[in-house]
């Protein structure tokens, strides 16, 4: 009987709840958020699978096979860092460059526990670097990594966004650490209906592609601006949110000649996020058509296996698509 | 007159200003051909 903690019901957490219930191999959907009567309705309305936990950040977890963290920052890591000391693998979908760092330090004692973390379980960080694993199978060797998102999901992720432009950037060139203090913005082209925008060099999830492409002398990510709610205009039940994008080019080698793959996503932003963390949460506990274990902290790029992981994104509606054309002048 | 006269002078100034700020901040696109495909099983290329 697998068992699968859900701690956090905003905009990702409710995508991902209503995932895991509908994934065969999970047995029972704990899902814990900070209002107890909410919780226990939304446990009704996922069916019988679901269940209300009064689990708080920083209590000790239930006995669960798996945790999935949809929280901000600070409660993020309360949470993976006592699922690290109970042994209970965990995935989190944090994607602000503090947060991963301080999520990253946990690497040593997860090794030591034979506990997986996965981290970065979103559209960019998350299918981004599945993406980017893809991608580089296709050549002998790689050059240069890029990845941009466009789109946040939730009020957390808009703060996390305009944190992560306004910050000093760092990206990975030649092979080691380089800083920028004001970044400027760039034109990257996503998936219609996201077209052109301008994006920003940010840290957030460069770490994470580092440690999965050891060997790669360029990694780089931007961010684009988030949309900026027009006041007076309240979101409606049911409404999915706002639409996001992640567009990621990988440079490379095929034998003597130089290419480029690109692949692009467009999916509302909080189905794409809840959909990646519960997939990923349901591997880690055998689930979802495949099964993650490697101890330590790791971004999804290290932790699976990109074509059926893909091919399970598609089924649950998330697609994937890939630029064919060329740069004319 | 006079007051009128700097206001004009403000309001010109402020456009010539708005004007160059607008063209010099448009990021150049580059011109680009082709298009997006939707990746399918079982290989996903």
């Amino acid at each position: 009987v697998s068992r699968v903690l859900l701690v956090g019901l905003g905009d990702v957490g409710l995508r991902a709840a209503r995932q895991l219930v509908e994934t065969e191999g999970i047995d029972r959907v704990l899902l814990a958020g900070h209002r107890n009567r909410t919780v226990a309705h939304l446990a009704e309305t996922f069916g019988d699978r679901a269940e209300a936990s009064e689990f708080r950040p920083g209590d000790a977890l239930p006995e669960v096979d798996a945790v999935a963290c949809a929280l901000p920052d600070d409660l993020d890591v309360r949470v993976v860092t006592t699922a690290v000391e109970q042994g209970i693998p965990v995935a989190s979908c944090a994607d602000a460059a503090p947060t991963i760092d301080r999520l990253r330090a946990l690497g040593p004692t997860a090794r030591s526990r034979e506990v997986t973390v996965a981290l970065g379980c979103g559209l960019a960080p998350g299918l981004s670097d599945v993406l980017a694993r893809h991608a580089a199978s296709a050549f002998d060797e790689v050059d240069e990594i890029g990845v941009a998102r466009f789109g946040c999901s939730g009020p957390a992720s808009v703060a996390s966004v305009r944190a992560e432009r306004s910050a000093p950037a760092r990206d990975w060139y030649d092979g080691a650490w380089r800083s920028t203090a004001r970044p400027a913005e760039e034109i990257v082209w996503f998936p219609e209906p996201i077209g052109a925008r301008d994006c920003r060099t940010v840290t957030a999830g460069v770490a994470l592609l580092v440690d999965a492409f050891p060997g790669v002398p360029c990694v780089g990510v931007r961010l684009g601006e988030p949309q900026r709610r027009r006041i007076g205009v309240r979101r409606r039940v049911g409404d999915e949110g706002e639409w996001g994008a992640t567009r990621v080019e990988v440079y490379g080698r095929r034998g003597r000649e130089r290419a480029v793959v690109v692949y692009g996503v467009i999916e509302h932003t909080a189905v794409a996020t809840g959909t990646v963390l519960a997939l990923t949460a349901a591997q880690l506990c055998g689930a979802g058509g495949a099964t993650i274990h490697r101890p330590g902290v790791h971004g999804l790029a290290a932790l699976v296996d990109p074509v059926p992981f893909l091919a399970e994104l598609a089924s649950r509606g998330v697609r994937v698509a890939t630029f064919e054309g060329a740069a004319v002048g | 007159m006079k007051a009128f006269r700097r206001v004009m002078l403000v309001l010109g100034v402020a456009g010539i200003i708005g004007g160059v700020a607008r063209f010099r901040s448009k990021t150049p696109v580059p011109r680009s051909q082709g298009g997006w495909r939707e990746l399918e099983g079982p290989d996903f290329r």
